[in-house]
């Protein structure tokens, strides 16, 4: 009995499953069929899907669907046939009778029962919709056979009831012969339904699948990186071999999760019009990247979200009709989205033009609530009042209506986002429209990237974003690199490709020395290039990208995080991120790329920095680890005098030198002895500037520290922003623009 | 005693609990989604019994029983179409077409077994 | 903390460093091929760091859905208590801690604080920051 059971249940399983595809098909049969754009076939479609639910649910037990779908499917007959002409309500009806089909469907996918939700009233709409009902049960027998029929009740076949036999038959079917004819046995029938292309796998299958290749992934990177130059040439060849077919199969089984967003999208028109129709507003709504494909998981997680954006623009977004006439707007309000891939991720816009946020009562409305207090939105950014919509309890409509529903705001909507890795943005402007921008990454993705280091550590670049690798030569890199206002760019065969430090962006002590080469990476970003100075590149992988977890979603510059061959973690770089961080596109953003990765103006109260902590005598001295390019040693002798300024020659230039005791008027701690030596090592750290570099001469570096420390600004002494405390000691910032001056 | 039965209908809820029924009895079952799903099936093989649809896309079941009584193959392969009670003029053009015998929808799974057995004990 | 929060506990792994994230994030560990962040639970109540880190164990705890790694010194014992000793968070600790720290228990000699592992990975998202004072605490 128990397989009975399961079996019943696998039926059941592929019941519920057809039927609400088929009501899918139905509600876009019948939206065409709205428009007037239907085809010959449109209606037949329609009737079919519910004369096939009819028969499958009676077939499974579900009588109670069975005697709906009667209903529906009379009623489609005779509109099928042309018998009956439609009008809005007939397809208003249909609509709603379709979901009541699914309404049912769904119970029975859940509880394996059809529901206690009473259509009656839905059924006499539908019966009242066409007079009569055909179809009744005329009490015929259930089955028989032609060639024993006495009597046919329904006789209105003229031919004698004969056995069948080939004769009589071979003459009507002697027409229809040609088609099939022509067809060489075996041949292929043309494509007709996806069915006999297509099967189905249950979506847990694929998911272990995908895991196992991503293992797989990761296994060929190891063996590849044990591999060594000696190896074994059958050895290696395996190897290959494995490689390639690792490769493609990692491909395919990633298309096989991949869905186009449209099956997401498909939905919406239906949303659409039934909101119009009970808000009386005329919305026309545009779809482009239909197509795009998207990871199975990540077009669950955005469903909801996006129906609920949906929702917002038509009920409080769009205005009525007559409001934009009288606005100078087409009556029609317009709704688009949009969809496509970029940089790793998948963008989705939904704009509306509507009558766009009204800021001033979002602000109202945040104020009320006690999210934020009357100064704070003084202070406010317009960019940062409108993000006060994704926050809990903050909704600009006066009422909440039925439409949008109570509790779900956009707060729900960013979070949904945010698990699966991604962000939400929006823009709007009063009077024109509102667009809301949502970017995931691809998180399941397995991309080939460049490995690069920096410092100690490895780093990822996806190669999409790659263009090219250069390398300088330690002795010409002074010559290659030249600076345009203050910022370093390097000229590749004729064009200025401006450079980033990955170490100064990343906030870390750069190790490069003097002679050796410097690595330049040329990337892309926004049909922008620049290059990516680095430590060393090492080779191009197939990497399994990882989502950061909540704590690190702030980083711009991080798309991800990978593990590599030998199962260390290593950061996947994201190169828009990092091109905005490092202020190469627009002056607009660069504040913004800043505020987004909390570095604030040095005198921000309470952030983490990273900190040079040195000695002067018996005083502490904090640098910002951000303004320093390299720490030296340098024997005193090399320190020469030019004018009243100390300087020494540094990498073929000239750098001036400040003795950090003279200026802060403190004795070095130095016996005169000491002083006299010219062989004694100082401490030297070599501070970026602007258009150069400053040599702060301290007696000894103590450690590097991140800490988040609060700065007491002080006035009154040059050279020193303000004390701190770090390492629980009390320490001074030194303020090294105001050296730099000092020392000129 | 087994027998190979083959199943068309475009609705798969249909086909699986037909296939399941007629499994659980012994039989084999083969299933196509459409008329020209099974009439491509059928020229290459012989069975006992086709169970079809009326109503499907390609091929309809009318049209696959006047193509199978066109084969030698098929000229007395019992073949049972089921029909729906809605539409009585279908089951007179299956006649026409030269089926054995028709079966309305919807069905129970004994009342399946019932009928398959009468068929094969003629 | 509650031990149903807990995964597992691992030793000391290597720890991939993260530029510009937040101080107390040390940084990213591989644990069978899941990436997990790892916060220096000594940075978090501003402690000075540990010369010797190698006995130092990851506590792994699911929090918010997700999987976060904790790094401390040493993994106490776990303990039942029974209801009568727990009792509400004093009045008098101050209220960044009251803000990580559910209730508090009585053990001979001893008061034990409970974490809330979620407060901990909460990293408030306008940047504000968020200073958590000193209290130290063992996995119970």
């Amino acid at each position: 009995m128990a397989i009975k059971e399961e079996l019943q249940k696998q039926l059941i399983d592929e019941l519920v499953v057809e039927s609400l595809e088929g009501l899918d098909a139905f509600d876009h049969e019948i939206l065409v069929l709205e428009t007037g754009e239907q085809t010959a076939d449109t209606w037949n479609n329609a009737f079919r899907i519910i004369h096939t639910i009819k028969g499958s649910s009676g077939c499974v037990g579900f009588g109670k669907v069975e005697s709906v779908a009667h209903v529906g499917e009379s009623l489609l007959a005779v509109l099928r046939d042309g018998s009956l002409t439609p009008d809005s309500n007939t397809f208003s009806s249909l609509l709603r009778y379709s979901d009541a089909l699914r309404e049912m469907m769904r119970s029975i996918g859940q509880d394996g029962v059809e529901g206690s939700a009473d259509h009656s009233q839905l059924v006499s709409d539908i019966q009242a919709l066409h007079s009569g009902l055909t179809g009744a049960k005329h009490g015929n027998p259930a089955f028989g056979f032609f060639d024993e029929e006495p009597k046919a009740p329904e006789a209105l076949s003229d031919t004698p009831m004969d056995a069948p036999t080939a004769a009589p038959l071979a003459a009507t079917t002697a027409d229809k012969e040609d088609t099939n004819a022509s067809h060489p046995a075996g041949s292929q029938a043309p494509k007709g339904s996806i069915s006999d292309s297509a099967i189905r796998v249950d979506v847990s299958q694929i998911d272990r699948l995908m895991n196992l290749v991503g293992e797989l992934v990761l296994a060929r990177n190891q063996i590849v990186q044990s591999t060594g130059q000696d190896a074994d040439p059958a050895h290696v060849a395996a190897v290959q071999r494995v490689n390639l077919i690792t490769s493609e199969l990692q491909q395919s089984v990633m298309k096989t999760r991949m869905q186009p967003i449209g099956n997401v999208w498909s939905k919406f028109p239906r949303i659409i019009r039934d909101l119009c129709h009970e808000l009386g507003k005329d919305v026309a709504l545009v779809m482009e990247g239909n197509e795009t494909e998207l990871d199975r998981t990540i077009i669950e997680a955005i469903k909801d979200p996006m129906t609920h954006i949906i929702r917002n623009s038509i009920d409080h977004g769009i205005e009525h009709p007559e409001q934009r006439v009288a606005d100078g707007k087409p009556a029609q309000g317009r709704l688009s989205l949009r969809a496509f891939h970029e940089g790793g991720q998948v963008n989705i816009e939904i704009s509306d033009d509507g009558h766009g946020i009204d800021v001033g009562r979002v602000l109202q409305k945040a104020i009320q609530r006690g999210v934020v207090t009357q100064e704070q939105a003084a202070r406010m950014s317009q960019r940062e009042m409108l993000a006060l919509v994704f926050l809990p309890g903050v909704s600009t409509a006066d009422e909440v209506t039925n439409v949008s529903g109570r509790g779900v705001g956009m707060d729900v909507v960013r979070t949904n986002i945010e698990k699966i890795g991604g962000n939400v943005d929006l823009h709007s402007e009063q009077g024109k429209g509102t667009t809301i921008r949502i970017k995931i990454p691809l998180t399941l993705a397995i991309i080939p990237a460049l490995v690069v280091t920096c410092g100690d550590d490895r780093y990822a670049i996806p190669a999409a974003s790659l263009v090219e690798l250069v390398r300088i030569e330690g002795d010409q890199v002074d010559k290659s690199v030249e600076h345009i206002h203050d910022a370093p760019v390097y000229r590749l065969r004729g064009n200025l490709l401006p450079l980033v430090h990955l170490a100064k962006e990343l906030e870390l002590t750069a190790l490069r020395h003097e002679e050796e080469a410097m690595f330049l990476v040329v990337l892309q970003a926004e049909g922008r290039q620049f290059g990516l100075v680095v430590d060393g590149i090492n080779d191009t992988e197939e990497i399994v990208v990882k989502p950061l977890g909540k704590e690190m979603k702030g980083l711009s510059v991080y798309a991800g995080a990978t593990i590599m061959g030998d199962g260390k973690v290593a950061l996947i770089l994201d190169v828009l991120g990092l091109a905005r961080r490092a202020m190469l596109l627009d002056e607009g953003s660069r504040q913004s790329a800043k505020d987004r990765d909390g570095i604030k103006a040095p005198d921000a109260d309470n952030e983490t920095r990273s900190l040079l902590v040195a000695r002067v005598g018996a005083n502490r001295i904090a640098i910002p680890v951000s303004c320093i390019a390299r720490l030296e040693e340098i024997p005193a002798g090399k320190i020469e005098h030019a004018g009243k300024l100390e300087v020494i020659q540094y990498r073929g230039r000239i750098m001036t030198v400040v003795r950090l005791a003279s200026v802060l008027g403190i004795p070095d701690g130095a016996s005169p002895a000491e002083s006299a030596d010219s062989e004694r090592l100082l401490a030297l750290v070599v501070c970026a500037l602007e258009t150069s570099n400053l040599g702060v001469i301290v007696d000894a570096i103590e450690d590097i520290v991140e800490e988040r420390i609060q700065i007491e600004i002080r006035e009154g002494q040059r050279g020193i922003l303000g004390s701190a405390v770090v390492q629980q000691r009390v320490t001074d910032l030194l303020d090294i623009k105001e050296l730099a001056r000092m020392a000129a | 005693m087994g027998r190979t039965v083959i199943t068309v209908d475009d609705a798969s809820t249909i086909r699986r609990m037909i296939s399941f029924t007629l499994r659980s009895a012994g039989h084999e079952v083969i299933e196509a989604c459409d008329g020209m799903e099974a009439l491509n099936q059928l020229k290459l093989r012989a069975v006992d019994l086709v169970i079809s649809d009326i109503n499907m896309p390609r091929m309809d079941g009318i049209e696959l029983t006047r193509q199978l009584r066109a084969l030698d193959r098929h000229k007395s392969t019992p073949i049972l179409l089921l029909t729906t009670e809605s539409d009585p003029a279908m089951k007179a053009k299956g006649k026409q077409a030269g089926a054995t015998g028709w079966l309305v929808k919807p069905f129970q799974q004994d009342q399946l077994l019932g009928v398959v057995a009468t068929i094969f004990s003629r | 903390m509650a031990v149903l929060d807990v995964q597992e506990v691992v030793r000391q792994q290597e720890i991939t460093h993260v530029p510009l994230a937040p101080g107390v994030v040390r940084g990213l560990i591989n644990l069978r091929g899941n990436i997990v962040s790892t916060i220096d639970m000594r940075r978090l109540l501003k402690m000075p760091p540990l010369d010797d880190e190698s006995q130092s164990i990851n506590v792994i705890t699911r929090v918010a859905g997700a999987l976060v790694s904790l790094l401390v010194d040493h993994i106490g014992d776990v303990i039942e208590a029974p209801d009568d000793r727990f009792e509400p968070v004093p009045s008098t600790l101050g209220s960044e801690v009251k803000h990580i720290i559910t209730r508090v228990c009585k053990l001979p000699g001893n008061l034990l604080m409970i974490l809330n592992p979620e407060r901990i990975v909460e990293f408030d998202r306008v940047n504000l920051p968020v200073p958590i004072e000193l209290h130290k605490d063992r996995a119970a």
